[in-house]
C-alpha cells in the first residue's frame, strides 16, 4: 500500500503548482461570474420575472455552465501553442511520424482538459451555488447526459481552434482569426442563450459553432428535454465530423505548402 | 590616484530553500525557510587609471555580483565603492555617465536595427548631439572594422561580431571605465583571440581603464598587467601578471596522440601525468622547458593529433591555498 | 533640470519609435492585429444592444453613455498597453534579471524598463475608442477631456500594474497576483458601476481604481463636474507618484540574475 500512497503524494506535489495557477486564474472567471450576476440582477428587478423563457436562476446557471467550459478550454493559449508548432518548424517533426498530428494535437489537449474540466467543474458549481442558493431541476438523466454534451463540445471547439492555428501555415499569425471567434463564441452564446437574439439571427446561430460548443450544454443544464438533447447531440455529431475534416483537410495543404516551399 | 576604491564589501543573497516531500512544499508556501549565500565577503582592492584589470574566479565565485555593485546594478550589504569618486548608488546617473558595460551574456542592443541605428540610440541616451554621434560612430567604425557590417540587423551578425558592436556600443560616450563581464564567453578560440586584441587597441587608442571577469586564463594572460582572483567570495590573490606567469602559470598542458610510444620519463621539465599507450598527456614547466622544446621531444613526425593549454584555473586556486599554508 | 526632462523624453521617444519599427518589420500582421481588434472590441456591442433591449437603461446608463464607456475603457487599455507594455510584465524583467541593461544608463530606469515594447494591437484599442466618442457625439470641450481621461485613465492602469509587479523584488511567484489585478481592472471597466453595490463598490474606488479611471470620467463628459475632475487627476499623478516609491524601494532589493545562479 505504501508504494501507492508514495506514487499518490508525488503525483500531487508535481501538480501543487499546477493546481495553484489554476485557482488563481479562476479568481479572474470569478470575477465574471460575479459581474454577469450583478446585472441580472439588476434586470431582473423581480426574480419571479421570465424573460424569453428564463428566470434569474436559470438565467445565471447558463453563464455558470457556459463559462466552465470556456475556462476548460482555455482556448488562446491553445491556439498560440499550435500556430507556434506551424512557425517554428516543429510541425514537420510529426509529418512522418506513424500517427496523424490532428489526433495527437487533440489527444494532448484533451488531456489537460481532463484535469481542468474537474476542478473548474466543482469550483463553478459552488460558485453558482453560492450565489443563487439552488439548483435547477435536474435528474440523474439530465446530469449525464449535460456531461456527454460537455465533452463532445470541449472536443469540437478544440478541433475548431486547431484549425485557426493551422491557418498560421498562410499567415504569419492567427492570433487575430482567434481573436474574433472566441468574441463571437462569448457574445452570442457565452454570455446569453440564443434565444436572447431576433429571429433571424436565432435561425442562423442554431447552425452555427455557437449552438455545439456552448449552447447546447448550458440550455440542456438550465432546461432539460429529451427532443433538445437529441438534436444537441445530433448537431454535435455532424459537427465533430466537419471540424476534423476541416481540419485534416487544412493540415493536408498546409504540408504540401511546406514541401513545396522546402519549409 | 585610484580610480576605482572598494573597501570592505560584502553582499548577501537570500535564497528560499525547499524542503524535500509534500509537507515540504506546503510549509515552503506558508513558512518560506531561507539560506544565507555569502557570494561575496569583505573584499578590497584599488584599480588605478589606465590599468586593464582581469578579475577572476570560477562559476559562482562573485566576480559578477562585484561588478555589478560597482555599476550601480546590485546595492552592497557592507561596505564601500568609490568608482572616480562617485558612489555607484548615490550617484547612479552621474556614474554611468562615466562608465560603459558589457556583459557577455545579456544583450542591450537592438537586436532587429541596425548597429548604426543602435549606436545613434546609445548616443542619444547618453545626451550626444547628433553631429558628435556621427564622428563618433566613424571613429569606432575604424576601430573595430564594422565597415562590413554596420548596416545589417544585429540579429543577422554572428556572436563574434555582435560583441563587437556591443562593445563599440557601450564606448559611444567615452567612458572612462569600461567593465566587461565575461565578454569572451560562449565564443571559438579565433573569435576569442580577435576580441582580444580589439580590447587591447582601443585600451592604447582611448586610455581607457579596464575591468574585467572572466573565468578564461586565457584572456587575462593576453590583456592585463594584474589579476586579481577571488574564490567562494574572496579574494585570493592580487598580483601582477608577470608574477601569476612565473608561480602559477608557468606549466602547460600538452595532449598528444602518438603514432609510436615514446619514453619521457627522465626528461627534466616534463611531468608525465598520463600514458596510455598511444595517448600521452604531460606538463610541461615552461621555466625549465619550453614548450617547443618538448615538441621537438615528442617529434613533430610521430604526432597524430595534439592538443595544448594551460592548466585550469579551479587547479591554480587550489595551488594559491596550498602556497599560503 | 527641464534639459535632463527633454533629453528623458527624447530617449523615450526613440525607444518607442525602435519598438515600433520592430513591429512593422511584417506589415499585414501588423495591419491585421490592428483591424481585428478593432473588430473584437465591437464584437461587444452586440452584448449592450441585447441587454437594452431587455430594459431602457443598465446600471443607470443609457446605451449612448455605454458605447462611451466602452470606448473609455479600450481608449485607456490602448494607451497604457501602446506606449507602456512592459509595465504589465516588469515582474519577468525584474525576475530573469533584464533590469541590468537600464540601470547602467543615466536614464530614469523604470520609463527605460516599461518603454521598450509596443503592442501593436493597443493601436486597434485607441482608434476604436475615439470612433465610439465621435458616435457618442463631437464637442470640442469634452473631446478634450476624453484624450485626457485617455491618459490620466491609462496612466492609472500602468502604476497600478507597476505597484503590482514591483512586488516580485520581495516574493516569489506574484506575477500571478499581478495579473489577476490587471484582468481585474480591465473586466470591470467595461461594465456599469451602478450594478455594483457595497463593497464591490468601495474596492472599485479603491484598490482597483477602475471607478476613478473609467466611470469618473464617463461622468465628467455627461455633465463637468470640478470635483471630480480634481479627484480624476490627482489619484492619477498619487499613484504615478507611489508607483515610482515602491519600484525603487524595491529596486534596493533587486537581484539581477544572480540569484538564479545561486540556486544552481
Amino acid at each position: 500500500m505504501r508504494k501507492y500512497a508514495f506514487i499518490i503524494k508525488t503525483q500531487v506535489m508535481s501538480n501543487l503548482q499546477y493546481v495553484f495557477n489554476l485557482i488563481f486564474n479562476y479568481i479572474s472567471y470569478f470575477i465574471i461570474l460575479f459581474i454577469f450576476f450583478n446585472i441580472w440582477q439588476y434586470i431582473y428587478s423581480d426574480s419571479t420575472n421570465l424573460i424569453n423563457g428564463y428566470n434569474l436562476n436559470q438565467m445565471t446557471w447558463y453563464v455558470v455552465i457556459t463559462e466552465i467550459i470556456w475556462m476548460t478550454l482555455n482556448g488562446r493559449k491553445f491556439c498560440i501553442q499550435i500556430s507556434n508548432d506551424v512557425k517554428s518548424g516543429n510541425i514537420t517533426y510529426n509529418i512522418n511520424k506513424p500517427y496523424n498530428y490532428i489526433g495527437y494535437v487533440l489527444s494532448t489537449h484533451l488531456g489537460d482538459i481532463l484535469i481542468r474540466i474537474g476542478i473548474y467543474s466543482i469550483l463553478g458549481v459552488l460558485t453558482g451555488f453560492l450565489f443563487l442558493g439552488r439548483f435547477p431541476d435536474l435528474n440523474i438523466f439530465s446530469v449525464i447526459i449535460v456531461i456527454i454534451t460537455i465533452f463532445l463540445a470541449l472536443i469540437i471547439s478544440t478541433l475548431l481552434i486547431t484549425f485557426i492555428g493551422l491557418f498560421s501555415f498562410f499567415i504569419e499569425d492567427s492570433g487575430p482569426f482567434y481573436w474574433v471567434y472566441s468574441k463571437l463564441i462569448l457574445v452570442f452564446g457565452t454570455m446569453f442563450p440564443i434565444e436572447f437574439f431576433p429571429s433571424i439571427i436565432q435561425k442562423i446561430l442554431n447552425f452555427s459553432p455557437v449552438y455545439v460548443v456552448s449552447y447546447g450544454p448550458a440550455k440542456l443544464f438550465v432546461d432539460f428535454s429529451w427532443n433538445n438533447a437529441i438534436s444537441i447531440i445530433i448537431a454535435q455529431l455532424i459537427y465533430l465530423a466537419i471540424a476534423y475534416l476541416m481540419c485534416y483537410l487544412l493540415y493536408k495543404k498546409g504540408v504540401k505548402k511546406i514541401n513545396v516551399n522546402g519549409g | 590616484m585610484a580610480i576605482i576604491e572598494v573597501k570592505g564589501l560584502s553582499k548577501n543573497f537570500k535564497v528560499k530553500m525547499k524542503e524535500k516531500g509534500l509537507k515540504g512544499s506546503i510549509k515552503s508556501i506558508f513558512k518560506p525557510k531561507y539560506k544565507i549565500v555569502k557570494a561575496v565577503r569583505n573584499i578590497s582592492f584599488d584599480v588605478e587609471k589606465g590599468e586593464i584589470i582581469a578579475f577572476i574566479g570560477p562559476n559562482g565565485a562573485g566576480k559578477s555580483t562585484t561588478i555589478k555593485m560597482m555599476t550601480s546594478i546590485l546595492y552592497p550589504d557592507k561596505g564601500t565603492i568609490k568608482v572616480m569618486s562617485y558612489d555607484p548608488i548615490k550617484d547612479r546617473k552621474k556614474l554611468s555617465y562615466e562608465i560603459g558595460t558589457v556583459f557577455g551574456q545579456k544583450e542591450q542592443l537592438w537586436t532587429h536595427l541596425t548597429p548604426y541605428d543602435n549606436f545613434k540610440f546609445f548616443g542619444a541616451i547618453y545626451d550626444l548631439p547628433d553631429s558628435v554621434i556621427e564622428k563618433k560612430i566613424e571613429e569606432l567604425n575604424m576601430l573595430f572594422e564594422l565597415e562590413e557590417f554596420i548596416n545589417t540587423p544585429v540579429r543577422n551578425l554572428s556572436l563574434g561580431q555582435r560583441i563587437r558592436c556591443e562593445i563599440a556600443a557601450a564606448l559611444i560616450h567615452e567612458p572612462k571605465i569600461l567593465f566587461l563581464d565575461e565578454p569572451t564567453i560562449g565564443l571559438d578560440p579565433v573569435v576569442k583571440e580577435n576580441i582580444r586584441t580589439f580590447i587591447k587597441r582601443m585600451n592604447k587608442e582611448f586610455k581607457t581603464t579596464i575591468f574585467l571577469t572572466s573565468h578564461d586564463i586565457g584572456d587575462i594572460e593576453k590583456l592585463c598587467k594584474r589579476v586579481i582572483i577571488i574564490n567562494d567570495g574572496q579574494i585570493v590573490l592580487d598580483d601582477t601578471m608577470d608574477n601569476l606567469k612565473y608561480h602559477y602559470l608557468n606549466k602547460k598542458i600538452v595532449e598528444a596522440k602518438m603514432k609510436e610510444r615514446i619514453n619521457l620519463d627522465d626528461e627534466d621539465g616534463i611531468n608525465i601525468l598520463k600514458d596510455k599507450g598511444y595517448n600521452l598527456k604531460i606538463e610541461v614547466d615552461t621555466t625549465k622547458r619550453s614548450v617547443a622544446d618538448a615538441l621537438k621531444l615528442l617529434n613533430p613526425d610521430n604526432i597524430i593529433d595534439i592538443n595544448i593549454s594551460n592548466i585550469p584555473l579551479e587547479d591554480i586556486i587550489s595551488n594559491i591555498y596550498k602556497n599560503k599554508d | 533640470m527641464l534639459t535632463a526632462a527633454k533629453n528623458q523624453l527624447k530617449v523615450t521617444k526613440l525607444s518607442i519609435k525602435y519598438a515600433v519599427m520592430r513591429e512593422m518589420l511584417n506589415k499585414t500582421t501588423f495591419v491585421s492585429n490592428i483591424i481585428f481588434m478593432i473588430l473584437n472590441n465591437a464584437c461587444m456591442i452586440i452584448q449592450w444592444i441585447v441587454l437594452f433591449s431587455l430594459k431602457d437603461n443598465v446600471g443607470g446608463y443609457t446605451f449612448q453613455q455605454i458605447l462611451l464607456l466602452w470606448g473609455m475603457s479600450s481608449g485607456v487599455y490602448g494607451v497604457a498597453h501602446f506606449f507602456f507594455d512592459k509595465a504589465f510584465s516588469l515582474a519577468n524583467t525584474i525576475n530573469s534579471g533584464k533590469l541590468d541593461a537600464y540601470i547602467v544608463q543615466p536614464k530614469n530606469v523604470l520609463l527605460s524598463a516599461i518603454t521598450s515594447n509596443v503592442k501593436v494591437s493597443a493601436i486597434g484599442d485607441i482608434i476604436f475608442a475615439f470612433v465610439m466618442y465621435f458616435i457618442y457625439g463631437f464637442n470640442i470641450t469634452t473631446f478634450i477631456l476624453y484624450i485626457l481621461f485617455l491618459i490620466t485613465g491609462g496612466l492609472i492602469l500602468v502604476a497600478v500594474s507597476i505597484i503590482f509587479n514591483s512586488l516580485s523584488f520581495w516574493f516569489n511567484n506574484t506575477d500571478m497576483v499581478s495579473d489577476t489585478v490587471n484582468s481585474l481592472m480591465v473586466n470591470f471597466s467595461t461594465y456599469p458601476e451602478g450594478i455594483f453595490k457595497g463593497i464591490t463598490k468601495i474596492l472599485l474606488f479603491t484598490i482597483i481604481p477602475v471607478g476613478i479611471a473609467n466611470y469618473i470620467p464617463i461622468k465628467i463628459i455627461t455633465e463637468f463636474n470640478i470635483y471630480l475632475f480634481i479627484i480624476n487627476i490627482s489619484v492619477c499623478l498619487l499613484l504615478i507618484l507611489i508607483s515610482f516609491i515602491i519600484f525603487y524601494k524595491g529596486l534596493k532589493k533587486y537581484s539581477s540574475s544572480n540569484l538564479m545562479s545561486a540556486r544552481i
